[in-house]
C-alpha cells in the first residue's frame, strides 16, 4: 500500500489531469460566469476565494469519507442536497447571463416591487448586479457539492483509505489530506479558464459580451435540464 | 439599406436567434452523436449474466452483482479464469472508467476466494452528463488486459 505522502501527491497529479480533462467541462461554466460578471478589479481574489471555499468542501468530504469508511453511505444521504445544488447553479448561470445582458431588471424589481427580506433581497440584488467578492467564498462551499465523476473516484479512493488507517482519527485525516489535495489539483486548470474569460477585450467589446452571456443563459438551462434528470 | 437599418435597431434579435439556431444545430447533433458512438462500443451486458473474454488461451469471466449494475451501490466483482492458460503469478485488478472521459483512477482491488476465483468490492459512480457507459479494464499480470464495455442504470 502506497504511503500517504506518496498517495497525496497521486491525487494531486488526478485533480490537476482531470482539472484540464473534466473540470473544464463541468466547473468551467461556472466559473466563466463569474469572470465575466466581474465588472473591475483583479479576478484573482474572487477566484481564489471561490476554489478557497470549494476545496473545503471538498476536504470537508474528504474528512466524511475517511471517518466512515463508505462512500455509498454518505452519498445516499447526500444526493438530494446535491441535486438542489446542482439545479442551484444553472439557475444561477441564468440569472447572472440575463444579468449582464441587461434584461433583468434587478434593481428595479428588488426595491420597487417586493422587498419580502431585507437581508435576502439586498444580498441577491449583489449578486445580480456584481459578484461582490466576499460572495465567492460561501459559494465554492456550496457549489463544492456539486456532483462530479472524478469527484466521487476521489472520495472512493478517500473512503478506501480511511477504512485502511489504524485509527478513526488517522482515517479522518487521511481522507481530508486526500481531498484537499485533490482539490488543489483542480484549481490551475479553472483559474487558467477564469483568466481567459475575464479578458478586458472581451467585456469592452459589447457585442461579445451579449454572446458571452446569451451563451451563459443556454447553458444555465442546460445545468437545470442535466441536474433534474440527475 | 433597409436590412441593414434593421440590423441596427435590433442587433439582439439577430445575434441571439443566430447564435441559438448554431448551438441548438452544432451541439445537440454533436452529443446524441457522442452517447450513440459510446453505445456502440457496448460488448457486454452485466444485467443479464457474466461477461467472456479471451486472452490468449485463457477465458475470463467477469461477473457483477448484485444485478441489475447501478451505479452508487456497492459491488462484488467477481473474474473466474478458465482454460489452458497457466495460473496468474499476481492478483489480476479492475480499472473502471468511461470510454471518452477521464474520471480519475477506480482500482477494484480483488483477492483470490477460490482457484482462479477472484472477488473485489468497487463502486461505479454516476456521471452528471447521463453517459452510461463504462469500461471495466481487467489487467491479469504476465498474462494480459481484457476490456468489458457496459452500460449501467442510474
Amino acid at each position: 500500500m502506497l504511503s500517504t505522502d506518496t498517495l497525496a501527491l497521486v491525487y494531486l497529479a488526478t485533480g490537476f489531469t482531470v482539472g484540464f480533462g473534466h473540470c473544464i467541462g463541468m466547473c468551467g461554466p461556472i466559473v466563466v460566469s463569474f469572470s465575466l460578471s466581474l465588472e473591475k478589479g483583479s479576478i484573482y481574489l474572487p477566484h481564489s476565494l471561490y476554489h478557497a471555499g470549494r476545496v473545503l468542501t471538498y476536504t470537508i468530504l474528504g474528512g466524511i469519507m475517511g471517518a466512515t469508511g463508505s462512500f455509498t453511505a454518505v452519498t445516499a444521504h447526500m444526493a438530494g442536497i446535491q441535486k438542489g445544488v446542482f439545479i442551484f447553479a444553472g439557475l444561477l448561470i441564468v440569472v447572472m447571463g440575463l444579468a449582464m445582458a441587461g434584461w433583468l431588471p434587478s434593481g428595479k424589481f428588488f426595491r420597487d416591487y417586493y422587498d419580502p427580506v431585507g437581508f435576502i433581497s439586498r444580498g441577491f440584488k449583489k449578486l445580480l448586479n456584481k459578484a461582490t467578492t466576499p460572495t465567492f467564498f460561501p459559494l465554492g462551499l456550496l457549489l463544492g457539492f456539486l456532483p462530479c465523476g472524478p469527484v466521487y473516484t476521489a472520495l472512493i479512493g478517500a473512503a478506501r483509505a480511511g477504512m485502511e488507517a489504524p485509527t478513526p482519527s488517522d482515517g479522518i485525516l487521511t481522507g481530508m489530506g486526500l481531498m484537499f489535495a485533490f482539490g488543489i489539483g483542480t484549481v490551475p486548470a479553472l483559474i487558467l479558464v477564469a483568466r481567459l474569460a475575464g479578458m478586458k477585450w472581451l467585456k469592452n467589446r459589447e457585442i461579445i459580451y451579449k454572446c458571452g452571456a446569451i451563451l451563459m443563459i443556454l447553458v444555465g438551462f442546460v445545468f437545470i435540464i442535466k441536474a433534474i434528470r440527475f | 439599406m433597409v436590412r441593414i437599418q434593421l440590423i441596427n435597431h435590433f442587433p439582439m434579435q439577430v445575434f441571439p436567434t443566430f447564435l441559438l439556431i448554431s448551438f441548438i444545430l452544432c451541439f445537440s447533433p454533436a452529443a446524441i452523436h457522442a452517447n450513440s458512438s459510446y453505445r456502440k462500443l457496448i460488448n457486454c451486458d452485466l444485467h443479464d449474466g457474466a461477461c467472456v473474454q479471451r486472452v490468449g488461451d485463457t477465458d475470463i469471466i467477469l461477473e457483477v452483482t448484485p444485478k441489475p449494475v447501478r451505479a452508487m451501490k456497492d459491488l462484488v466483482f467477481s473474474v473466474t479464469l478458465s482454460g489452458k492458460g497457466e495460473s496468474p503469478k499476481s492478483i489480476p485488478y479492475i480499472d473502471l472508467g468511461m470510454p471518452g472521459m477521464d474520471m480519475g483512477p477506480n482500482r477494484v482491488k480483488m483477492k483470490p476466494v477460490g482457484e482462479n476465483v477472484f472477488e473485489g468490492k468497487g463502486v461505479i459512480v454516476k456521471c452528471p452528463s447521463g453517459h452510461r457507459v463504462w469500461r471495466a479494464t481487467l489487467t491479469v499480470p504476465d498474462m494480459g488486459k481484457a476490456e468489458y464495455i457496459f452500460d449501467v442504470i442510474y
